[in-house]
């Protein structure tokens, strides 16, 4: 269920209207039973309203500190150390990427295996987001021309197929025609 | 009469919506901001135009350069000329009514100039030379534009120009004009509607943001205006070598971008503190508590300054991965600030009652859209979750949602002040169409990115075709139509505002 949440976009919408929808439930039930059904003040002790702020501020801490430490083990800069702390041999799968297309190597890439995918942009801001043939994003990176380093990142692909690469960094008017195929084999 | 007065005298058509009550006394705190608010709603005209359009450019298989010139025209004129615009208006109209200090002189004129010429400049950059970047440039594009023959090079030196002065209206104008009304000057007993100190929040949050925008602008307006120069031939382009590299450019650029959305959170909150008590049932006139007021103000504004680091963290490892958790955990933090937020408001309520009114409503269902714009930008800073949605649709709800939430809140605060400012009342059946038809209008086009985000399609993208993405396009497109038909009904009420009798100096009490 964890890989579900913190490795695709629609565990991120998850936990987003987790936070939003009871927050405007709440939020409207009080501004309109004080605004129309019952607009007089409440004779609510002092001491519920300190109660009540401080056991919303530890429920927000809490889940704050939650969500964000349990991520950790899902950042892709994590695994990346990890890989690489490995002592494994990652091959590098180096491309450059110029208005508006990209230079990719012939390698194979194969399921199960770490790939370190590195690459350097030649003129303008430039995207390199993988997407599943299911039309998740599985990982995106930003190229800024003019850096010494690549930027890069370790991926072990779970499943073969054809998978799409997209530029997702606006670099001009043809910038939805820059895509190309990866493909992953078992 | 001052200048401004007579310059919304000569608006044609539109200057019915904002007539300066030339008889109380209080041109000096009602022009300038007047005319502000007229002419953001002019470019918030022009924004919608494009914001309508450009689903549509896609729907009927338009020219893919209409669609990226929209996109950059719309985000432009909706962040700068009218969002900012109104933040400013009615800000200054705050500030002069409450610390009793005049808006005159030549640093409002500068303020209204150098933003609307700006933006002027910068509309026909992108309009007809076709200068299409992006809201945020996209830095070495423009560059890169005129090399590879996308757009002239006459295209980039204007929009350059344009950009420069809404820059220095933005970093040096308007906060030097805050500042100067806030701590020097004469106090004059005839224009004090409301007095306050520097203690209330609704007078802290103006301060704050003027700070940021000073502080954390200052490193940009350097570049830009060493950039400028050299476009203009007047020093060698050489010269600014340091300052034309890409990583150096969009460092200080989105330093500032970033705590220029977090100076104006800091505004408009401020803004809301002040106005929610005027409408408490039992007239004390008290938010629940100051002190949770202000502390949540201190702790956007602390927490806000390194959060920037959110925008490179696909970048790695050249923004490395210690930096990029930084920018997660502070990002995250800011939302430690919106929750006293939320607390502060709704104990304010309980506590005291309401006495609704369209405007109150409308800045509270602007509260709303912020705080769904607060968790969506929360998740995506996130470091695991920045490597899904960075580029996507995602960005581009967030960024849509928190400028209009900001623009629905200043729309709530500008009805109480119309009366003061006008000697007018506003229509309150007229009022709630606008809010109702608005406020969901927005929902649904925030929801609708987020969802579009989640499922991959891409921001600043001319063939939403390519990945079965239409359906988004088709639904924001409808949402699009609520948002405009709620405007409508907003216009519509100023131009048929009818004549109150006295304006009354107390807000409040022009109810």
């Amino acid at each position: 269920m964890m890989d579900s949440l913190y490795l695709s976009g629609w565990g991120a919408l998850g936990v987003t209207l987790f936070m939003f929808i009871p927050f405007v439930a709440v939020f409207l039930y009080i501004i309109f039973k004080k605004s129309f059904s019952g607009a007089k003040p409440a004779d609510t002790a002092h001491s519920k309203y300190v109660t009540a702020e401080w056991m919303w501020l530890g429920f927000v801490t809490l889940v704050f500190v939650l969500v964000n430490v349990v991520s950790i083990g899902y950042m892709p800069t994590v695994a990346t150390a990890k890989a690489e702390a490995s002592g494994h041999d990652i091959p590098t799968y180096s491309f450059e990427a110029q208005s508006w297309a990209y230079d990719l190597p012939d390698m194979a890439i194969k399921v199960g295996k770490p790939v370190r995918f590195s690459g350097k942009s030649l003129d303008t801001m430039h995207g390199f987001a993988l997407y599943h043939p299911d039309g998740d994003v599985l990982f995106t990176m930003m190229l800024m021309p003019g850096m010494s380093e690549p930027t890069s990142l370790v991926h072990t692909f779970k499943e073969p197929g054809t998978y799409t690469i997209r530029c997702l960094e606006y670099c001009g008017l043809s910038h939805h025609e820059m895509r190309d195929e990866l493909i992953v084999s078992r | 009469m001052l200048t401004a007065t007579k310059i919304l005298q000569n608006i044609p058509v539109v200057s019915r919506m904002f007539p300066v009550d030339e008889s109380d006394g209080l041109e000096e705190i009602n022009s300038w901001p007047a005319l502000m608010i007229l002419t953001s709603f002019i470019w918030l005209f022009i924004a919608g135009l494009l914001g309508v359009a450009m689903p549509l450019i896609q729907r009927l298989g338009l020219d893919t350069d209409f669609f990226y010139r929209a996109l950059t025209a719309h985000g432009a004129a909706l962040a700068f000329p009218f969002t900012f615009q109104l933040m400013i208006g009615v800000g200054l109209h705050r500030n002069g009514g409450c610390s009793g200090k005049a808006i005159s002189g030549w640093l409002p004129a500068m303020t209204y100039i150098c933003m609307n010429l700006g933006a002027a400049l910068l509309a026909v950059a992108i309009l007809i030379g076709g200068f299409s970047v992006s809201i945020v440039l996209m830095y070495p594009l423009p560059i890169v534009g005129v090399q590879t023959g996308q757009w002239p090079m006459w295209s980039l030196v204007l929009a350059f120009t344009g950009i420069g002065m809404v820059l220095y209206t933005m970093i040096i104008f308007y906060p030097v004009l805050v500042l100067k009304m806030s701590f020097f000057g004469e106090k004059r007993e005839d224009l004090i509607l409301s007095e306050r100190s520097m203690n209330d929040p609704g007078m802290l949050g103006m301060v704050l943001a003027a700070l940021v925008l000073l502080i954390m602008g200052t490193p940009l307006l350097i570049l830009a205006t060493y950039v400028l120069v050299a476009l203009y031939g007047i020093i060698p382009l050489d010269a600014v070598e340091f300052f034309t590299r890409p990583v150096v450019f969009q460092f200080a650029f989105f330093v500032f971008a970033h705590n220029l959305m977090e100076a104006m959170a800091l505004m408009v909150i401020s803004g809301v503190y002040a106005t929610l008590p005027l409408y408490l049932a039992d007239g004390s006139r008290k938010l629940y508590s100051d002190k949770i007021a202000n502390l949540a103000l201190w702790i956007l504004l602390l927490t806000s300054f390194s959060s920037f680091l959110h925008h490179f963290i696909t970048l790695f490892p050249n923004l490395p991965a210690t930096l990029a958790y930084h920018g997660n955990i502070m990002s995250w933090a800011t939302g430690i600030g919106a929750a006293l937020s939320i607390f502060t408001i709704l104990a304010t309520v309980w506590k005291h009652g309401i006495r609704m009114n369209p405007g109150l409503l409308a800045c509270f269902t602007g509260f709303i859209l912020y705080i769904l714009d607060g968790a969506s930008a929360i998740v995506t800073s996130n470091v695991a979750w920045a490597f899904q949605l960075h580029g996507t649709m995602w960005q581009s709800g967030h960024t849509m949602t928190v400028v209009v939430a900001m623009a629905l809140m200043w729309m709530g605060i500008l009805y109480h002040h119309y009366p003061v400012m006008t000697g007018r009342m506003l229509d309150d059946k007229l009022g709630y169409r606008f809010v109702s038809l608005f406020s969901i209008g927005l929902v649904g086009s925030a929801l609708v990115m987020l969802f579009g985000g989640a499922d991959g399609m891409p921001r600043r993208h001319a063939d939403w075709a390519q990945g079965d993405w239409m359906i988004w396009g088709d639904l924001l497109q409808g949402f699009a139509v609520l948002v405009a038909l709620g405007l409508v009904y907003y216009a519509v009420n100023m131009m048929k505002s009818s004549e109150s009798g006295v304006a009354s100096k107390s807000p409040a009490a022009a109810e």
